[in-house]
């Protein structure tokens, strides 16, 4: 196992992989006048990776953000409905925005890491929350990028600018960083979208070691790579959840016309 | 690879190395009127520089003599005066003729223009980057660029009525307010040390110049966080960091070198502001100010304040003198811009802080 579990609350750790650790409940999401999410119902697996596909402009990144409230701050943003973090509302009155992103980690489409030095990108989030001790700072940060495989290549420059690494080298320091925060539920928005095969790959390999301890929502407009990492798929088009299945169900025997229109490439 | 239209799409071989030559008419389509238009457009062009080097060339053909006259006493000295104007008496040095006792050191005023800056840059720069970062970030949007023409109606206040709010106003309030805490520090720091004054001195004419900056700085820097990924920033408020910390994390990190270029901007500025400062300096000669409330002069003020006396003085050298100050205020206000706009390039021409590059 990739993390050790220590900011996870024990009845989290305990509570049954495949269970819903996100339950999304009729949420919509509009910009002004205008409707992105209409009406979403779903539940995120606990401990399983959960592809969210269709596509372009169908608002699977907006679904996305919505779960770490990242639309908070745009202007003219009103949801309606609830997202349900075990069981606590994250819209609700009162709800600490800092811990729910904590404990929601993200990975966007193209790597951006901050303006500081290697080893502050990995630290500085944990630091802000007081997850490390000062004397732990330099053991914790080796061993997470050591975790996502990036240690022997930036080991002699961990005070030098992450803009200097690779495009899959920075993503994977982001990976580092959101790490570090011993997030809960990993949100990956199109993470490899620009990326070479092998950071790609290794990308993957790293959602797949999450499999039971964190739960993964995976952005992608690859299909094959949905196939390859999900366990689940949730398929969206127009703003609205057509179809959530297991993935094999969901490649091998689509229950939807809309899904099995996407699939064979046909505009339904 | 960038391609740029060749206009006659002639060879069409251009390698990998070669650069594509820039689109440009050949003479022979150009008609007569297109040449007339060209050449006035260089000409037009050619201005600018001409101005700079005729300038120049002229305030340096004008304050030669005062340097010959007083040699390195001139950067050194600290006594300015143009020596008995009413008397005959005259004195030679270094085979040049002044009035007698005419000394021009003008160390005070290069330390007073200085200073004077200095404070209003340690002053304007926080001030000025708190105010963008509060405006971009915290207020909204409709919000903003209604505030946004509030900084930069403080640009167009003609100095002279700064100098007029701050000698009746600002002044006397700052003295009699806010000066006597600031005597507090004077057990850290010793220049906050001392009697306050009536408001007329470095400090007030500091803060004075640090208004009339923060436009200019406050202008640079809100295109610069204009800039900034957002994405960047979605990256730290990700992770939970507040929009403090992100802004200490991200946004400032990522125009730091930006504002560095801005800050000099707004120096070059400070530096040759004339009017306010001559009205609220206290027009100190021959010396230092011994605190930073008391009255101090800068080069610009100087020129204004001696003018009128020099052009009584009938071997010339009084003139001579104040073009020595100008001479020795354009160096530093050049210089001081030239390193602005080389640091302005070196942020903006991308080699600084590349986001997400990807493959």
């Amino acid at each position: 196992m990739l993390m050790e579990s220590r900011g996870t609350p024990p009845d989290v750790a305990s509570a049954a992989v495949g269970e819903g650790a996100v339950a999304i409940q009729d949420l919509s999401v509009r910009f002004g006048s205008t409707q992105v999410l209409k009406g979403i119902s779903a539940q995120i697996a606990r401990g399983k990776v959960t592809a969210l596909i269709g596509p372009t402009g169908c608002g699977k990144t907006t679904l996305l953000r919505a779960l770490n409230r990242l639309h908070d701050q745009r202007p003219g943003f009103h949801l309606d409905g609830s997202i349900l973090l075990e069981g606590s509302n994250i819209y609700a009155r009162g709800t600490d925005v800092r811990d729910l992103r904590r404990r929601m980690g993200m990975l966007f489409q193209r790597p951006n890491p901050f303006p500081q030095s290697i080893a502050e990108n990995v630290s500085l989030g944990a630091r802000i929350h007081g997850l490390w001790a000062r004397g732990e700072v330099k053991a914790r940060t080796e061993g997470l990028l050591r975790d996502v495989g990036l240690w022997e290549a930036v080991r002699d420059r961990l005070g030098g600018t992450p803009f200097m690494l690779s495009g899959g080298q920075q993503q994977l320091l982001c990976m580092a960083r959101a790490l570090a925060v011993e997030p809960e539920v990993l949100l990956l928005d199109e993470p490899t979208s620009s990326l070479d095969p092998h950071s790609t790959g290794r990308i993957e390999e790293l959602v797949a070691s999450f499999r039971g301890s964190k739960t993964v929502v995976f952005v992608t407009h690859n299909l094959q790579q949905a196939a390859r990492c999900a366990d689940e798929v949730l398929f969206m088009m127009a703003g609205e959840a057509i179809e959530q299945s297991p993935v094999r169900a969901f490649f091998d025997h689509p229950g939807d016309e809309r899904s099995r229109a996407y699939l064979e490439g046909r505009t339904a | 690879m960038r391609f740029l239209g060749n206009a006659r799409g002639a060879g069409g071989d251009a390698g990998p190395t070669v650069v594509p030559p820039r689109r440009r008419l050949a003479d022979a389509d150009l008609t007569g009127r297109d040449r007339a238009v060209r050449g006035a457009l260089l000409a037009a062009a050619l201005v600018p520089t001409l101005m700079l080097l005729f300038l120049a060339a002229e305030m340096i053909r004008e304050a030669i003599p005062a340097f010959v006259y007083s040699g390195t006493n001139f950067f050194t000295g600290q006594i300015f005066t143009f020596g008995n104007l009413y008397i005959t008496k005259e004195t030679v040095h270094h085979g040049v003729l002044a009035p007698h006792g005419a000394s021009y050191g003008a160390l005070p005023f290069i330390f007073g223009t200085l200073a004077s800056s200095l404070i209003a840059l340690l002053i304007a720069v926080p001030a000025a980057v708190g105010a963008v970062l509060a405006l971009t970030e915290r207020v909204p949007a409709g919000l903003q660029s209604s505030l946004s023409i509030f900084l930069e109606l403080l640009a167009g206040i003609p100095s002279v009525v700064y100098g007029f709010w701050g000698i009746l106003v600002f002044g006397p309030l700052l003295a009699k307010h806010v000066f006597p805490i600031l005597t507090e520090l004077g057990s850290v720091i010793p220049i906050f040390r001392g009697g306050v004054g009536g408001g007329e001195g470095l400090l007030t004419a500091s803060l004075i110049l640090a208004v009339m900056i923060i436009p200019i700085i406050a202008a640079t820097t809100r295109e610069l966080i204009r800039t900034v990924p957002i994405l960047a920033k979605e990256g730290a408020l990700a992770l939970g960091m507040t929009q403090y910390e992100t802004a200490k994390v991200v946004t400032i990190p990522y125009v730091r070198r930006g504002i560095l270029a801005a800050a000099i901007l707004g120096w070059a500025r400070a530096l040759g502001e004339t009017m306010a400062v001559l009205m609220i300096s206290g027009n100190l000669l021959n010396g230092f100010p011994v605190n930073i409330y008391s009255p101090f002069s800068t080069l610009a003020a100087t020129i204004v304040a001696m003018l009128d006396s020099a052009l009584t003085d009938a071997t010339g050298m009084a003139i001579h003198a104040l073009a020595a100050i100008g001479v020795v205020l354009l160096v530093i206000t050049v210089a001081t811009n030239l390193i602005g706009r080389l640091v302005i390039r070196r942020v903006s021409g991308g080699a600084v802080l590349p986001v997400g590059r990807g493959i």
